[in-house]
């Protein structure tokens, strides 16, 4: 006998387009697969040696569940080194990735307000994240001439219209543009001044050459900031799935009980891979930024030999194009994956991951 | 000021927090083994790390370990299911039993919960906005879920049933014919059936554990999670599932992906070579639970002290109401005092406050001297009466 009450399930599952979002790849599965907004990089023989050391020695047990001290240390060592953001190891949670980071702050910040202002065009993994608990939302429109960023106007209007809860992408995880110092300090006031609180995702950050201003620095609205981001990119740690969360103090506690529900804690393993990670990043990133220039040069070069739109972005692992529907199939029949920008809620966009065959992958869009 | 009283998994942390502090603690609380992960399953890590560490991995993991997983389930669960659509890998059990109760229940959807229970499914069926309905049980029959109760508890809001077997915190065990009668309400009243089978590796004396998802007509209506913590000692490597009907399934795999994504690659690994592997290891942590079970149950027998018998798990649920005091100030003496960690009955249901769950995931002397400590907390208490 089928199940009604089965059948109800599955049916309001069908009726949430949000949850159902498609996701663009977490982790390149192939030279050609250009759709995931990480770096591909080898593993260094340290970070394995630190790791195995750890599981041999019987780090193979449940840990607290914020994250080991060391690593949140680091992390919060390196917030403030690279974003000047004034945080401690007890305002830092590891994550198992940036998707659980998205999950846990949109939800539990998200239940002290009434809405959450997201920007028209994002992550679809924040839709998803809101699929699975819905929130009143609140769309703020985008730029398209600067990299579908939300303009500081609609977020004004937001803030204007009684939202208190912004979720905004910093560089845009579509176009890696990033918002200037001036229009983060300008955000910052705009928050200070209005009692909002923010959730923002910087993990695009490290690969924007020079680095660019974090949310949480500013000084008009340090306590309202949480920030969001992958644990040490471009390590190969990728697949290994870590990141963070970095909230004032009082939004901690809500953060870590539910983490407890949901996960207990982060992969060991994981959390010493980084650990020794973070040790090594100061030294292995920038040779790697480095080398993303260029391609990303040579990249933007052949674009524009093809007659290709590249959308302007600060972010140097990705590039963006302007590109007419269907583009994302032609990329597929050619072999080639991309993240489609339809699912960022801007269709007439794809973005492509900076790397040796990128510059191939443009010769199917001609 | 005065301090917010931390109730249900927040107390549970704030004692483990305590504990950390004490150098001689002694852990009869965490249900964390004291074994460490056999070292073929680490040494299979530290080749994924060489060789397969940027594996791409899909929300719900690694076709190899579903395949592992679906192996599994067929070989000790009797459950058959395609590792392609009816498998998804979460990160620990933690993970698998959050992902159940989201892709089941909806706000004012009512789950029939046998009490006492982990303290999570609670947690879970709160944050989806879903009511618990309880059906009590008791020590004088081994805190057996009786399936008449559970059948009066229903109402036109019970959408689910969660069947945890060996229960936790009770280990209590369901009979091969009480779980037929528990999928015949099941089926009579529509509802679905979660599954905690985390503990189906630890049955004693001549219990016998079944999956509701195994017997006829089960599979098609219940979600069915298990992780690699308890059974390999690997805790920390956060590696669990959920099997269940491939309809079902999809809605667990895009709650997973909306949730965390995949799991850590290397864990995952870890979790191939852990299923495929020797399960020597497996064999010799579960006698040493054996023996440490009877140590445990002949100390409280000496002390006097009553318990449902554990038929299951890694657990006695022992009665304290003759100190006269509530299981959180108990564990909280027994721990600042004795610096013994044991968790209060009332941290898994309001109406266990005289009972305290105490593992036996510790060597023997270890549990030895917990429990003589114990008794010198307890006996103080009762002085004071």
């Amino acid at each position: 006998m089928a199940s009604q009450t089965k059948a109800e399930i599955l049916a309001r599952h069908d009726a949430n387009a949000a949850l159902k979002t498609p996701l663009p790849g977490q982790i390149t599965r192939h030279a050609k697969d250009l759709g995931a907004d990480g770096v591909f990089s080898p593993l260094d023989e340290r970070i394995i040696a630190a790791a195995s050391e750890a599981l041999e020695a019987g780090q193979t047990h449940y840990v607290d569940v914020p994250g080991i001290e060391p690593l949140r240390e680091a992390i919060a060592d390196y917030l403030n080194t690279s974003f000047s953001a004034p945080c401690q190891s007890g305002n830092i949670i590891v994550t198992a990735g940036l998707q659980e980071s998205r999950f846990l702050t949109i939800q539990k910040i998200g239940e002290n307000f009434d809405s959450i202002g997201i920007p028209a065009v994002a992550h679809p993994g924040l839709q998803k994240a809101l699929g699975v608990r819905a929130r009143n939302v609140v769309s703020l429109a985008v730029d398209p001439h600067r990299g579908y960023l939300p303009a500081l106007d609609a977020i004004a209007d937001a803030v204007a219209g009684g939202c208190r809860l912004l979720y905004l992408e910093s560089p845009s995880r579509l176009s890696g543009a990033a918002y200037t110092s001036d229009e983060v300090a300008a955000i910052g006031q705009l928050l200070g001044e209005s009692g909002a609180s923010a959730i923002w995702d910087q993990g695009l950050a490290p690969w924007v050459e020079g680095g660019c201003r974090s949310l949480a620095s500013t000084e008009e609205s340090p306590a309202q900031v949480t920030a969001i981001g992958e644990a040490f990119p471009g390590m190969g740690l990728a697949s290994w799935f870590i990141g963070y969360i970095a909230a004032p103090d009082d939004q901690i506690p809500a953060m870590q009980s539910q983490k407890q529900i949901m996960a207990i804690c982060t992969s060991t393993a994981a959390q010493y891979a980084a650990l020794e990670a973070s040790s090594l990043f100061p030294a292995a990133h920038p040779p790697r930024l480095a080398q993303l220039k260029r391609l990303k040069s040579y990249i933007a070069e052949s674009a524009r030999d093809l007659n290709l739109d590249a959308i302007a972005g600060d972010a140097l692992n990705i590039i963006a194009l302007q590109a007419s529907g269907g583009a994302a199939a032609k990329l597929r029949a050619a072999g080639f994956d991309c993240a489609d920008g339809a699912d960022f809620g801007a269709p007439a966009v794809i973005r492509l991951n900076v790397n040796t065959t990128t510059a191939e992958a443009l010769q199917a869009l001609r | 000021m005065s301090k917010k009283k931390a109730q249900g998994t927040n107390l549970l942390y704030q004692l483990i927090g305590e504990a950390r502090s004490y150098d001689d603690v002694i852990i009869m609380g965490r249900g964390d083994p004291d074994f460490d992960t056999p070292a073929h399953i680490v040494a299979a890590a530290k080749n994924a790390m060489v060789n397969h560490h940027a594996d791409y991995t899909p929300p719900e993991g690694l076709l190899a370990l579903r395949e592992a997983i679906a192996e599994r389930v067929k070989r000790v669960n009797n459950i058959d299911v395609d590792p392609v659509t009816e498998v998804v890998v979460t990160n620990g059990g933690q993970e698998a039993l959050f992902l159940m109760v989201l892709a089941v229940l909806s706000p004012g959807d009512e789950m029939i919960v046998p009490e006492p229970n982990y303290n999570t499914y609670a947690d879970s069926l709160a944050f989806a906005g879903g009511v618990k309905v309880e059906v009590q049980t008791y020590a004088e029959t081994d805190f057996r879920a009786d399936p008449a109760d559970v059948a009066a508890a229903i109402t036109d809001r019970s959408r689910a049933l969660l069947l945890v077997s060996p229960n936790n915190p009770a280990a209590s065990v369901i009979s091969p014919p009480d779980m037929q009668a528990m999928l015949d309400i099941a089926i009579s009243k529509d509802l679905i059936i979660l599954a905690d089978d985390i503990y189906d590796l630890f049955v004693y004396d001549d219990f016998e554990h079944v999956s509701p998802a195994s017997l006829p007509g089960g599979k098609e209506r219940t979600l069915t999670l298990n992780a690699l913590s308890k059974a390999y000692s690997m805790t920390g490597w956060r590696l669990g599932w959920i099997v269940g009907p491939a309809d079902m399934m999809a809605r667990v795999k895009e709650l997973k992906a909306a949730i965390s994504g995949g799991a850590s690659v290397i864990s995952q690994h870890a979790g191939i070579a852990a299923l495929t592997g020797p399960q020597d290891a497996v064999e010799m942590m579960a006698e040493a639970y054996r023996r440490r079970r009877r140590l445990v149950l002949d100390a409280l027998d000496a002390m006097g002290m009553k318990y449902g018998l554990p038929q299951g798990g890694q657990f006695v649920f022992a009665d304290i109401g003759f100190t006269g005091m509530d299981s959180g100030e108990v564990a909280q003496r027994i721990l600042t005092e004795q610096h013994v960690l044991a968790y209060p009955g009332s941290a898994f249901s309001k109406d266990r406050k005289d009972y305290l769950r105490m593992t036996f995931l510790q060597p023997e002397d270890q549990l030895i001297e917990g429990l003589e400590r114990m008794k010198v907390a307890m006996l103080n208490m009762m002085a004071e009466r």
